[in-house]
Formats: structure tokens, C-alpha cells, sequence
């Protein structure tokens, strides 16, 4: 109980006394069970899922759900041989999945026609587009071509498209390998038959001073070189 | 037959006489490098500079030396060192007391034929008082503008950067240079012909007796000239793509400027008068962009850890491209 000081200006103080428990007995109190039930089927305390989940966030709470269930190992309780060989199972059971992912986009890479090897492969240099112009040596019908351009007078035309169509009979007939960056000299190089090399060289020359010199030829200039070629492509087949 | 149709439109006699002379005489000294050789006898007539790069010993500097003496010029000689001044190589102001006024005294870049020999021992502020007269021909100092005499050619010779005490030039230098010509080890054969001649003296006795070739005049008609070839608009595209690809190509951190562009024409020119002909062919073209390139790309840092050459990607860019004909 509470007594007062003497003194008039001090704080009283209290004093308390606790009585020690000498029941000996513990009340042990247990939740109602049913007011458990209730709690649970109420929708308010359920936060498992957020509320009002896009598709999209439902999507991929569903792919993290799948790859957190992917790599959680189970435990056996006081086994410790069968945890090791269950989380054995598990890796493997991993190494199955991603191997059966990358076989299945190897092959429709492959059923799609992509070169699966190139993919990986470290290319010293860089990949440069292939250029190439839309005229193709295989597809020209030469004989009109050359026939029209000297019909046109276009002889500086004509003489391209003689040597072009020497090319291509020199590259169908193996003496040469067609490539778009090789040069006339290239060419030139890779012929075995000296004469053959010797008369290809005289043409070349022939159709760069008209090509890229731009020397003017009349029609008997172009007869003259018309017949070289011809005489060449006899020789050559 | 076909000299009746070609007639020359171009008188390119004394040029051709003039390029097997300069090949005879030096080929006399210089054991090998013909390429080098043709590059820098190209640069000349291509208005352009020229840096040869190469490790210590694979004479250099002696070729840089003979292609001046064959050239009747104002010929002088730069030193660069690590602690060269903008003003050693250009000139300065100095007072004059009994004028009481300040006069410029001329730097030895002044002259027509400027050999410096280990260009990148000096730092990037002596190398960046070059840019003004490399490009321009000209050197502005107290807002006084001085006109370089023609032909004015920067001949430099350097160590490639891994070599102890190199600077990497500028990149604004570098494309100021038409060529970079590489100097390799000769082979066992032209080993052997090289200790042959320093055995009997020959090199030294022959370089004492070298004489000018070309006189200043020469050399600027001889340009005249080469400016003047035609070029087909299909081999200027061929050009254009090459170029344009290094500016897009994944392996290039750098590309070539339009100034490429121009150098590869202008030094495909040069090769097409050295062979005789008044028109450049898409062969011309093809010789000449590795030395055009090589120094004014910049590989990507991946490539250049890889080890790839800017040669190499220069090389590819040019097999993927069409050949125009």
C-alpha cells in the first residue's frame, strides 16, 4: 500500500507488493476452433494472390511459381542418402528439361533453314553484306543484248556484253571461277593456256579503254572488236 | 588494230620514264619492298603524304632519303623527339633589336620535301602543329598566314606503337596521310643481297652519287596529269561502297572519312598513269585501299584483342563488293 513521507516538498512514493503465486495451477487456453474456421474461409485474410492480376502478371507469377518449384530439393528427415539422391534426381531431372528446350529449338531452327552452327561460330571479321548488282551473267540472253545495243549504235554497250558473255563461257567451260570480286587481272591470272591467257588479255584490254576509258568507237572499230570476241569464244569451246 | 582505236589522249611518256627511273635507281639501294616503292612513287604523284611504318632497321628512313634526293626540292629533315616544340617545326617570333619589331623565323617544315623520321616520338602538341600545313599547305602564326611552296610532301617514318617511346598519332594526322606503306622483313634471299651490298659498300658509295630525277616543275605537271584521269562513275560507286562499308562494319570502331574516299581515287589514279593508262579500273582501286585504310580505321576492342588486322577487314569488305564491269 501506499504511504506518504514525511517530508512536504518530496514526490510520494508508492510502494508495491506482489504476492507470490502459490496456485500451482496453469490455465492453458485453446483457440476456438471455430472462430479459426471462420477466420480462414474469410476472404479478407487470403493473401496468397494479390487482387486484380493482369494476364500478363498472372503469366509470369505463374513462370516464377514453375521455376521456384523447379529448384526447391526436397528433405528427407533424418535420411541423408535419400536427400542427396533426391536432389541427384532433381538435377537430372533439370538437365533432361533444358537439354529437351534446346533440342526443340535446335530443330525448328533447322526446320526454318538457319545455319545452327554459324550461330556459334567466332568469325574472325566482321560480316559484310554481300553486295551484288540485280544483273546476273547467267540469265542475260546475250545475242539480243548485243544484237540490240549495236542495232542502237550503243557500241560502248555492246562490247560490255561481249566481254560478259566471255566471262560467262570461260567460267562454264572451268577455265575460270566466276566470283564478284575478282578483277580482269584476276582473271586474266587464273587462265592455264598461255594463248588462251594471251588473247583473253588482248580482249580485256579492248573493253577497258572502251568501258572505263570511255574511248569512242564507230561501228567498224566495233565489227573489228565483235569479231576478236567471237573468234576468242570459238577457240575457247 | 587496236592502237588505231586507243590512240593516247594523254601524253604519259615522261611520267612512265620518270617512274621506271626512280624504280631503277632505287632498286639499286633498296633490296625488295617494290610495293613500298610503288606506294611512295604513288603518293608523290597523288599530292599526298606518306608514312612509312616498320621496326627499327628495315630502312626507312634510306628510302624516305633516296625518294628525296631523286626529287630536285627544297629538301629538310625533322627529328621528332619526346621533348619537340610546336615551334621547332613550324617557326617562331623572335624580337629584332634593331628593328625593334618581331620577325618570324622559318621552321624547317618549311621546304618541299619534309622527311620526319620517328613521327610519333613526339607527344600529340607538337603533332597537332602539323595538321594546318599538312591539309592546307599552310601555317598561321600571329595572325600571319604563310603559303607552303608546291609540291610540298610529308614523308614520315615510325615505329609501329608498340615499340618503347611511340606515341599513337592522331586520328586527324593519321587521315592527312594518303598512305600508310608497311616495311616487312625482307626475305632470306633479300637478306643475303642486302649483307652483299654493305659487304663491298655499295649503298653507302651509290647514295652519294644519286641524282635529282625529277625537278620541282616535273613533279607538278606530272600531278596536273594524274588529277586530270578519268574515272567512270560505276568505278567512283565501287569506291563509295568500299568506304561506306567501313563506316558500318561491326568489326570497325572507326571508319573512313570522305578524305578516304578521295585518297583512294586520287591514289588509284596515280597507279593507273604508273601503268600506262589515262582512265583508273576497278584493279586500280582494288591495289589501293589496305595502304589508303589501314592507318585511318580503328578495329573495334574485341577484334584488336582477337589479333584481327585492319588489313584483313579491308580485305573482306572488298571480296563482298561487286566489281563493277
Amino acid at each position: 500500500m501506499a504511504s506518504a513521507s514525511a517530508s512536504t516538498d518530496a514526490v510520494p512514493k508508492k510502494t508495491v507488493i506482489l504476492r507470490a503465486d502459490t496456485s500451482g495451477t496453469v490455465n492453458v487456453r485453446h483457440f476456438d476452433a471455430n472462430a479459426l474456421k471462420n477466420y480462414t474461409r474469410d476472404k479478407d485474410f487470403r493473401y496468397e494472390q494479390a487482387k486484380d492480376l493482369s494476364w500478363w502478371e498472372t503469366f509470369w507469377q505463374w513462370i516464377w511459381d514453375w521455376l521456384a518449384g523447379l529448384f526447391k530439393f526436397k528433405k528427407v528427415p533424418g535420411n541423408w542418402i535419400l536427400t542427396i539422391l533426391s536432389i541427384l534426381w532433381r538435377i537430372i531431372e533439370l538437365i533432361v528439361l533444358v537439354g529437351g528446350v534446346a533440342a526443340l529449338i535446335y530443330f525448328l531452327l533447322k526446320a526454318g533453314g538457319v545455319d545452327v552452327r554459324s550461330i556459334f561460330r567466332r568469325d574472325s571479321a566482321a560480316i559484310v553484306p554481300y553486295s551484288e548488282s540485280d544483273e546476273n551473267i547467267n540469265t542475260i540472253n546475250f545475242d539480243a543484248e548485243i544484237e540490240k545495243a549495236a542495232a542502237a549504235h550503243n557500241y560502248r554497250l555492246a562490247v560490255r556484253l561481249l566481254y560478259l558473255r566471255c566471262l560467262k563461257q570461260l567460267s562454264d567451260a572451268g577455265a575460270i571461277e566466276w566470283k564478284i570480286d575478282k578483277t580482269n587481272y584476276a582473271y586474266i591470272s587464273e587462265l592455264k593456256n598461255d594463248t588462251q591467257r594471251s588473247a583473253f588479255s588482248s580482249l580485256t584490254r579492248r573493253f577497258e579503254y572502251i568501258w572505263y576509258g570511255e574511248f569512242a568507237i564507230d561501228a567498224r572499230s566495233y565489227n573489228d572488236i565483235s569479231l576478236a570476241f567471237n573468234q576468242f569464244n570459238q577457240q575457247g569451246s | 588494230m587496236e592502237d588505231e582505236i586507243f590512240e593516247q589522249r594523254t601524253d604519259l611518256t615522261q611520267l612512265s620514264a620518270a617512274v621506271e627511273q626512280i624504280k631503277a635507281t632505287l632498286g639499286k639501294i633498296i633490296v625488295g619492298q617494290q610495293d613500298a616503292i610503288d606506294l611512295l612513287i604513288a603518293g608523290i604523284l597523288a599530292d599526298g603524304h606518306v608514312l612509312i611504318e616498320g621496326v627499327p632497321g628495315v630502312a626507312k628512313t634510306l628510302m624516305a632519303k633516296l625518294m628525296a634526293k631523286a626529287i630536285d626540292a627544297k629538301y629538310s629533315r625533322i627529328q621528332f623527339t619526346p621533348d619537340l616544340m610546336p615551334s621547332d617545326v613550324l617557326g617562331t617570333s623572335v624580337f629584332n633589336p634593331k628593328t625593334t619589331d618581331f620577325e618570324f623565323k622559318q621552321g624547317p617544315v618549311f621546304g618541299n620535301i619534309i622527311l620526319i623520321d620517328e613521327i610519333n616520338r613526339a607527344p600529340a602538341k607538337t603533332q597537332s602543329a602539323l595538321f594546318e600545313v599538312m591539309e592546307e599547305r599552310q601555317i598561321t602564326i600571329d595572325g600571319m598566314r604563310y603559303q607552303m611552296d608546291e609540291p610540298f610532301i610529308v614523308l614520315a617514318t615510325q615505329n609501329p606503337v608498340e615499340q618503347e617511346g611511340t606515341y599513337r598519332l592522331p586520328e586527324a594526322q593519321l587521315d592527312r596521310f594518303l598512305f600508310k606503306v608497311e616495311i616487312r622483313y625482307p626475305s632470306l634471299e633479300e637478306e643475303i643481297n642486302i649483307l652483299a651490298q654493305q659487304h663491298q659498300q655499295v649503298t653507302s658509295e651509290q647514295l652519294a652519287h644519286i641524282e635529282p630525277i625529277l625537278s620541282r616543275g616535273d613533279i607538278i605537271s606530272l600531278r596536273k596529269i594524274v588529277k586530270g584521269l578519268r574515272v567512270e562513275a560505276k568505278v567512283l560507286e565501287f569506291v563509295a561502297k568500299i568506304i561506306l562499308e567501313t563506316r558500318s562494319n561491326k568489326s570497325l570502331f572507326l571508319g573512313g572519312s570522305p578524305r578516304a574516299s578521295l585518297a583512294v581515287v586520287n591514289a588509284a589514279k596515280a597507279f593507273a598513269a604508273m601503268r600506262g593508262r589515262d582512265f583508273v579500273t576497278p584493279d586500280d582501286v582494288a591495289w589501293v585501299p589496305p595502304s589508303v585504310l589501314r592507318h585511318r580505321i580503328m578495329l573495334t576492342p574485341d577484334k584488336e584483342m582477337e589479333g584481327v588486322s585492319p588489313d584483313e577487314i579491308v580485305k573482306q569488305i572488298i571480296q563482298k563488293i561487286e566489281i563493277p564491269r
